[in-house]
């Protein structure tokens, strides 16, 4: 979809519209206030132009340093904790832990900068499992409705009117309603054939579908209703911040094939993941190592040193838990990490004095716009028991996913908060036309590499294959290596780091 | 000088135009079946020109003087036409009567414009060009009048305004004549002072349009209206019918006061007086007070905490004459604390335990007010109750909305609790139910009622837990946070029998 183009237009456009009315409308627009947060660029362009740094004076011994602290590295340090494995420390190079599940906090409400919710796991999601039944969100035999995304889980803007659920209903054909239901029977099929599970370590192989495109997939057989195809390129932009033409047919199924729900959920809290890692950062507590960026990891003999800009680490095994394309910066000679794509976000958390006007379907968890470039915004106050909520946080997600990654990111760079800000009151305007006089803060986050993407081919792409095998005490944990980045990929990916390191530092 | 006069023939036949439309429009909108109010009132509309039209001859002297007159009055009537019906529709019952007469009225008075403006102007243009020239623009005004209509001026103005509008349009070509035709006019200054009069009242009546609407909606009740609030959570309206008053919000009847009593003693009762040593009562909802009422007449009840949103309804109820009068001063009782809260977060952070919970919102209509009805918010009422504790729930109609009225059992069945669910008849609300839910068990009160109850008795008290085939229990699902089933059942059943 190449809509950025249009809505640049548009964006002028109605700029130019709104101004001109600005003087007709009775009620000013709300000054609004904000800025970007976590803007850690000029760090990681330190590791991508392997800047000189002083080397450190202090010195340290410890068996296991854990490099990242998002759900991946937490995850590591979790099933450490559960094996009573203590000589470890964990290295976060932002002033807070969390990574893409870190979250904010304002006088109204919590609220995620990034990830913001787990589908209920399945019973062969083993270990997300144990971890939700060891934080009280299954208790006799029954997931807690409190933690349970609350109803209406979803709405769609379409048509000039907010309808429920996802599934376009508004001017929908017969031939529309034929092919979803003829959609969904594939998906039935393909989720029976059980190679689409969570994670998708536990049935993935080699598959034609991850030689072409989930669009071109579609096309092949005969899905051409555009309401279906716009939902499937929403939800691959939704997951993997990619356009249906950029993500492997073989992963835009899995999306939808890979759960077999046993509640309606999913489970969601104001923060969105961050309630997740708020309690994996406690149970790892003391070994966190906050504003400490690792600068150089060398091998030396069988063991490992790992250089930040404070200490140096003499360590027996290493579990790389970042991002792990940045290890071909900070590993000499390490791996290229060739065909990883990342996609760059902007996120954005908007402060609301009032509830704006709408109409149709009442205010919903998920909040869709048809054709819109974002995917619309989460709301923070949902869970809330409330029955009147006044006041409230919207969590806008904004995947640049219509450029090619490059591009995308120097634009999201590129503008101004001035302009991002009108990007968005722009894109929200069309659903409410009175949000300006609503939101009185705006806070972004921009995000050059939020996800890696499934692009078509990633499941045989030897770089991951070789990540994924790990070996030789340096081990990926982030969820890169399984190519989909989603929390029950990083605990996967860094449950198992952990345990391949405590073989080898022989704990067991 | 031509073309200023020909636009003033387009304007008057737009302004003609306009008020025959709002006439025909209002009708519809208020009567139903427009096809008939159309037909009739286009009839009696063009009927009443050609009455105009005859009437033209008999005016000889001063034709623009009169001219400007008929205007001024096409101005005043037409321009307060939509206004003057919406209040007879709300206020009185002589609405169609009212509806033919200003139809006929400003019918008659366009009637006569035409033939004499033609009769004004002959002397300055050949015969078969006038005619040709006002014909022309007379239609063309229509035509754009019956465009703006339905595209601009209902939807950004409404009827009032519209109406108003053209109004000022019809005293602005008198105004505006006064100025063409000042040779031919005596005491000018008194024809302008009459423009200036009708301009300046139509122009306070667009201003307080608003008003008028609202003063008319509100008689749209069927009874006086003697109490109207707006607050920050709802539309509280009070009407007063002989001796009922009736409690609105938000449109809602909340009660009649000739039939209250059958639903309170009803609510509170059975539940109650089945516990001989309650001490503690919660209230959720019910801000009326009039639940409060029926539980102090329990002499060994101590204290009742009453949780309710609208601090401005328990104001009412406490400080209004009229309404602490129906529930004979509750709410000021020593024993009463109102606290002014959400009621799911207030319990939610309360440590107290209760002998019986009273619970009474509004109805499931949407996902808001149906938290109030999930196992999570049971569960939370669950955890305040003491060991031989009774709750008792306001559960809509088992007859008109028998599975909204059953999920709510079984959604309380869930926490564990036992249920007893039972009916009544309220005649201002039709066939309605309760559920009371406990730990232990509950026993019918037998000599344990208060004294002088209007309604219930020892003896038919166990009769309301028996349900007939049409209320029966059918299968349900609960209604959970995360799945409310109950709001969309209750939609479907409630929408299946709305006329």
């Amino acid at each position: 979809m190449t809509q950025m183009n249009a809505d640049n237009i548009t964006t002028n456009r109605r700029q130019f519209l709104s101004a001109a009315l600005a003087g007709l409308s009775q009620k000013g627009d709300k000054q609004v206030t904000g800025g970007f947060v976590f803007e850690s660029q000029n760090l990681g362009h330190l590791i991508r132009d392997r800047k000189a740094f002083q080397q450190p004076a202090h010195r340290e011994k410890v068996p296991v340093v854990i490099v990242g602290g998002g759900m991946a590295g937490l995850s590591a340090a979790w099933r450490f904790g559960k094996r009573g494995f203590k000589d470890y420390v964990l290295l976060e190079m932002e002033p807070d832990a969390g990574g893409n599940a870190r979250w904010g906090e304002n006088e109204v409400s919590r609220y995620p900068w990034a990830a913001h919710y787990v589908p209920v796991p399945n019973k062969s999601s083993v270990l997300v499992r144990e971890l939700f039944e060891e934080l009280g969100l299954f208790r006799d035999g029954r997931w807690d409705e409190r933690h349970l995304c609350h109803s209406p889980q979803e709405r769609l803007f379409l048509h000039g009117r907010w309808q429920e659920g996802l599934e376009p209903e508004i001017a929908a054909t017969k031939n529309d309603h034929d092919q979803y239901k003829a959609f969904e029977q594939r998906i039935a099929e393909f989720r029976d054939s059980g190679q689409f599970t969570v994670p998708l370590e536990l049935k993935a192989q080699l598959s034609v579908l991850d030689q072409i495109n989930f669009r071109d997939w579609l096309k092949q057989n005969k899905f051409t209703s555009p309401y279906l195809n716009w939902y499937a390129d929403y939800s691959c932009r939704d997951d993997y911040g990619s356009a249906s033409e950029e993500t492997s047919a073989w992963a835009g199924i899995h999306y939808f094939a890979s759960r077999e729900h046993e509640e309606k959920g999913p489970l969601t809290w104001p923060e969105g993941n961050g309630w997740i890692a708020k309690r994996l950062i406690e149970k790892a507590a003391g070994h966190i190592r906050k504003n400490e960026m690792v600068r150089r990891i060398e091998r030396a003999g069988t063991s490992w040193r790992v250089v930040t800009s404070k200490t140096i680490y003499d360590a027996d095994a290493v579990v790389f838990a970042a991002p792990s394309f940045l290890s071909s910066y900070l590993i000499e000679g390490g791996d290229k990490f060739e065909g990883f794509e990342y996609s760059p976000w902007l996120t954005a958390n908007l402060t609301l004095d009032r509830m704006p006007e709408e109409k149709g379907s009442e205010l919903a968890w998920d909040n869709v716009i048809y054709g819109s470039p974002s995917l619309g915004y989460v709301v923070a106050t949902h869970q809330s028991v409330a029955s009147r909520i006044n006041r409230s946080v919207w969590t806008y997600y904004l995947p640049l996913a219509s450029e090619a990654p490059a591009v995308a990111r120097k634009r999201l760079l590129g503008m101004d908060w001035g302009t991002w800000k009108e990007y968005i009151l722009n894109d929200l305007e069309r659903a409410h036309p009175s949000i300006r006089q609503c939101v009185s803060r705006i806070d972004m986050f921009r995000n050059g590499h939020a996800m890696v993407r499934p692009v078509p081919g990633f499941l045989g792409n030897a770089s991951r294959l070789q990540a994924a095998k790990g070996g030789g005490g340096l081990e990926f944990a982030n969820s890169d290596v399984s190519g989909i980045s989603i929390f029950e990929q990083a605990q996967y990916r860094g449950v198992l780091a952990a345990d391949r390191v405590l073989r080898r530092v022989g704990r067991r | 000088m031509a073309v200023v006069l020909f636009i003033s023939v387009f304007l008057i036949s737009a302004c003609g135009l306009i008020y025959e439309l709002i006439a025909g429009a209002l009708a519809s909108y208020l009567l139903g079946d427009s096809i008939l109010q159309f037909s009739t009132v286009i009839g009696a509309y063009l009927f009443a020109m050609g009455i105009g039209s005859w009437l033209s001859r008999f005016l000889g002297k001063g034709l623009v003087a009169r001219f400007i007159t008929i205007e001024l009055m096409v101005g005043l009537v037409g321009g307060f036409s939509s206004a003057i019906l919406f209040a007879a529709f709300a206020f009185t019952d002589g609405f169609r009567l009212l509806l033919y007469v200003i139809v006929t009225i400003i019918g008659i008075l366009v009637g006569l414009e035409i033939p004499l403006l033609m009769r004004i102007l002959k002397e300055r243009f050949k015969f078969g060009d006038l005619v040709s020239n006002v014909l022309t623009f007379d239609y063309l005004g229509a035509l754009g009048a019956s465009l703006l209509f339905p595209i601009v001026l209902v939807p950004k103005l409404g009827m009032v305004r519209s109406a108003m509008l053209f109004g000022l349009v019809n005293a602005g070509v008198a105004l505006w004549s006064t100025y063409i035709f000042r040779s031919q006019l005596g005491r000018l200054a008194a024809l302008r002072g009459a423009c200036a009069a009708v301009i300046l009242t139509l122009g306070v009546g667009m201003v307080f349009a608003d008003r008028i609407t609202e003063a008319a909606d509100n008689g749209i009740y069927a009874d006086d209206v003697i109490l109207a609030k707006t607050t920050k959570y709802q539309r509280i309206v009070l009407t007063k019918w002989k001796d009922d008053l009736r409690l609105f919000l938000s449109s809602h009847l909340q009660f009649s006061s000739r039939d209250e009593y059958r639903y309170h003693e009803a609510l509170v009762h059975p539940g109650l007086a089945s516990l001989g040593g309650a001490r503690h009562v919660l209230v959720l909802g019910g801000g009326d007070g009039l639940a409060v009422r029926e539980i102090l007449k329990y002499p060994q009840i101590e204290a009742i905490t009453l949780v309710d949103l609208d601090d401005q309804m328990t104001d009412l109820f406490t400080k209004h004459p009229v309404l602490s009068g129906l529930n004979l001063k509750s709410l000021s009782s020593p024993k009463v604390k109102v606290i002014n809260a959400d009621a799911f977060p207030w319990l939610e952070q309360d440590r107290s335990y209760y002998d019986f919970v009273v619970i009474d919102f509004p109805d499931p209509t949407n996902f808001s007010l149906g938290k109030l009805y999930t196992t999570a918010f049971y569960r939370l009422v669950e955890k305040h109750l003491t060991r031989d504790g009774l709750c008792v729930v306001q559960s809509t109609s088992p007859l008109f909305a028998r599975s909204s009225f059953w999920t709510i059992a079984e959604t309380l069945k869930q926490t564990g609790l036992k249920t007893w669910p039972y009916h009544l008849y309220v005649p201002s609300f039709g066939e309605w139910g309760f559920v009371l839910a406990g730990h232990g068990e509950f026993q019918y009160p037998v000599d344990t009622l208060p004294k002088g109850l209007r309604f219930l008795d020892a003896k038919s008290l166990p009769v309301m837990f028996q349900f007939p085939e049409d209320m029966k229990p059918v299968a349900v699902e609960p209604n959970r946070l995360n799945d409310q089933v109950l709001v969309r059942t209750y939609d479907r059943e409630w929408r299946d029998i709305a006329r």
